[in-house]
């Protein structure tokens, strides 16, 4: 009998709602997977078995009495530890933080666990206050690959990645400000959708910048991250951003790819690939063109301009947030949050105010560049995951350096506020994974999860599991 | 354009957002902004009068479909 904590996310919803399974056995599995990897990985924060099992139980009683509450009856998962429930500590990854209990339920929170019947888990561990591509963590410890402790997760959602990868979660929940989903689904094998700007509720959930924020989920498939946005996608009266923004089109997630148009870009997104990603980059063209996707080069605009209003929003915006605590208490962050932080104070009113105006021109000229193409294929990163050795510069001089190379990829797309699945898509020759990019038209989300389900069911990449070593 | 940041100017807005720093960290700051600072600077952005932030929704749900 194939372990329990290995299937799938619409494999065990399914098997707990026909009660196959029961919430009890899946929880049970997951925590004996947990005990094996977590001291490995230190993918969690708070591991809460004996809340989990007598959720689980409840759940399996309301099933046999009354049915199913939801898609996700029984099913237990965990998050990023930003996202809040009521009661329950969310320490954001920080010594700030260490210790606060919510108040209220993030609104992603109420409809996977209230509504769609979700129990927790625990929670995942996190960049401090999601402000690190890398996944390191000095308050908690790092995060570690699962493919290979030595080798970072990618953050900010480093335990999220770790944590799907490993199968020590059906899915989490991850943020993506500036490459916090994708980055991690990269680095560590799964498949991360990083939603459109304004297509799901923030509210409830830490703020890094409240012009780039987005909340989505790591999952082993499209079809899993399909699963969760049908949940958690759509208006919420907490967060206005999402004013008029339409529910999940679950129809449109599931149509056929053929004759889709995909966009390569012909500079930035493929300059200096490392050769494993450029090998992978080619063989997921070839993987499309059987699907029948169509190819067309696209010249964008320069994306460094676009990043560099990225960073400018990002950081003023992060800055504005955290300036009580900067007054009161900096030496409670990690040297290199501080810097960053500290960064913000170095921009004028102007430039961060012509940043944000930019952002409309500037989302036009990406779409006139791309013309009627649906997808734009780009790689997640320009390399496998780097050692964790390699990245953890703390706030020396390189770190900067080190912050840039990671995230060359992922910002101008915060910035356009575009939909991306993240999909693994290779193995690099040490073992690592390889992540692509279908980086969508706004509010396109159900369009890249449809050419990922569609990728992924001619690829294997996305079923591979590490092995504890 | 000179995008150059200077130490004196991140001093003056960290006053006048009253966030204290370390002796060093004007110079680090300005070091570790200028890049940013000076790529944007240097974009020839011709904002229109009437574009505000706001100006990204209609433009995002106008380019939802093809």
């Amino acid at each position: 009998m194939t372990d329990p904590a290995l299937l799938s996310l619409a494999e065990i919803a399914a098997r707990i709602r026909s009660r196959a399974l029961s919430s009890v056995e899946a929880t049970q599995a997951l925590l004996a997977r947990i005990a094996q990897w977590q001291p490995k990985l230190n993918a969690y924060v708070r591991i809460e078995a004996d809340e989990a099992l007598q959720a689980a139980r409840e759940a399996d009683g309301h099933l046999a009495r009354s049915g199913p509450k939801g898609p996700l009856h029984g099913v237990p998962l965990a998050h990023k530890d930003m996202y809040y429930f009521a009661g329950k500590p969310a320490g954001c990854g920080s010594k700030v933080r260490d210790g606060w209990i919510a108040p209220e339920s993030s609104t992603v929170i109420r409809r996977l666990h209230d509504e769609a019947g979700a129990i927790r888990l625990g929670a995942l561990n996190m960049a401090e206050f999601a402000y690190g591509p890398t996944g390191h963590n000095a308050w908690h410890g790092h995060a570690r690959n699962p493919w290979n402790t030595a080798h970072i997760t990618g953050g900010s959602s480093s335990g999220s990645g770790a944590a799907v990868a490993a199968r020590l979660t059906y899915a989490a929940l991850g943020s993506d400000t500036g490459g916090s989903i994708r980055l991690p689904a990269h680095f560590c094998g799964v498949t991360g959708l990083k939603v459109s700007y304004g297509r799901v509720s923030r509210a409830n959930a830490m703020p890094l910048s409240f012009t780039l924020d987005t909340v989505g989920p790591l999952a082993q498939s499209a079809e899993d991250c399909a699963l969760i946005a049908e949940i958690i996608f759509g208006a919420d009266p907490l967060d206005p951003v999402t004013d008029g923004a339409p529910a999940w089109n679950k129809a449109a997630a599931e149509r056929p790819v053929g004759g889709l148009k995909v966009g390569i870009p012909n500079s930035f997104y493929v300059d200096d690939l490392e050769p494993d990603v450029a090998a992978a980059l080619d063989e997921t063209k070839r993987t499309l063109e059987k699907l029948g996707a169509g190819f067309v080069s696209v010249d964008l605009p320069d994306q460094t301009a676009v990043a560099a209003a990225a960073l400018i929003v990002i950081a003023c915006e992060a800055t504005s947030f955290h300036a009580p605590w900067l007054r009161t208490r900096a030496e409670d962050y990690t040297p290199q949050v501080r810097n960053r932080l500290e960064n913000g104070l170095a921009y004028s009113a102007i430039e961060y105010l012509e940043a944000l105006r930019w952002r409309g021109p500037a989302l036009a000229a990406h779409l006139a560049a791309i013309g009627d193409v649906d997808i734009v294929l780009a790689p997640a990163s320009r390399a496998a995951a780097p050692t964790i050795e390699e990245t953890d510069v703390g706030g020396g001089t390189n770190a900067e350096a080190v912050i840039f190379a990671l995230t060359r990829f992922m910002r101008p797309i915060n910035y356009l506020g575009l939909p991306v699945l993240s999909a693994p898509a290779g193995h690099s020759r040490a073992g690592l994974p390889i992540g692509m990019q279908f980086i969508g038209r706004p509010h396109g989300d159900e369009t890249v999860v449809a050419l990922g389900r569609a990728f992924q069911t001619v690829t294997d990449a996305h079923r591979r599991v590490p092995q504890l070593s | 354009m000179n995008g150059k940041v200077t130490p004196e100017r991140v001093a003056a807005i960290a006053a006048a957002a009253r966030v204290p720093l370390r002796s060093d960290a004007a110079a680090r700051i300005a070091n570790a902004v200028t890049p940013a600072v000076a790529r944007f600077g240097d974009e020839p952005i011709a904002l229109a009068l009437e574009i505000e932030p706001a100006t990204y929704v209609v433009i995002a749900r106008g380019g939802a479909k093809r």
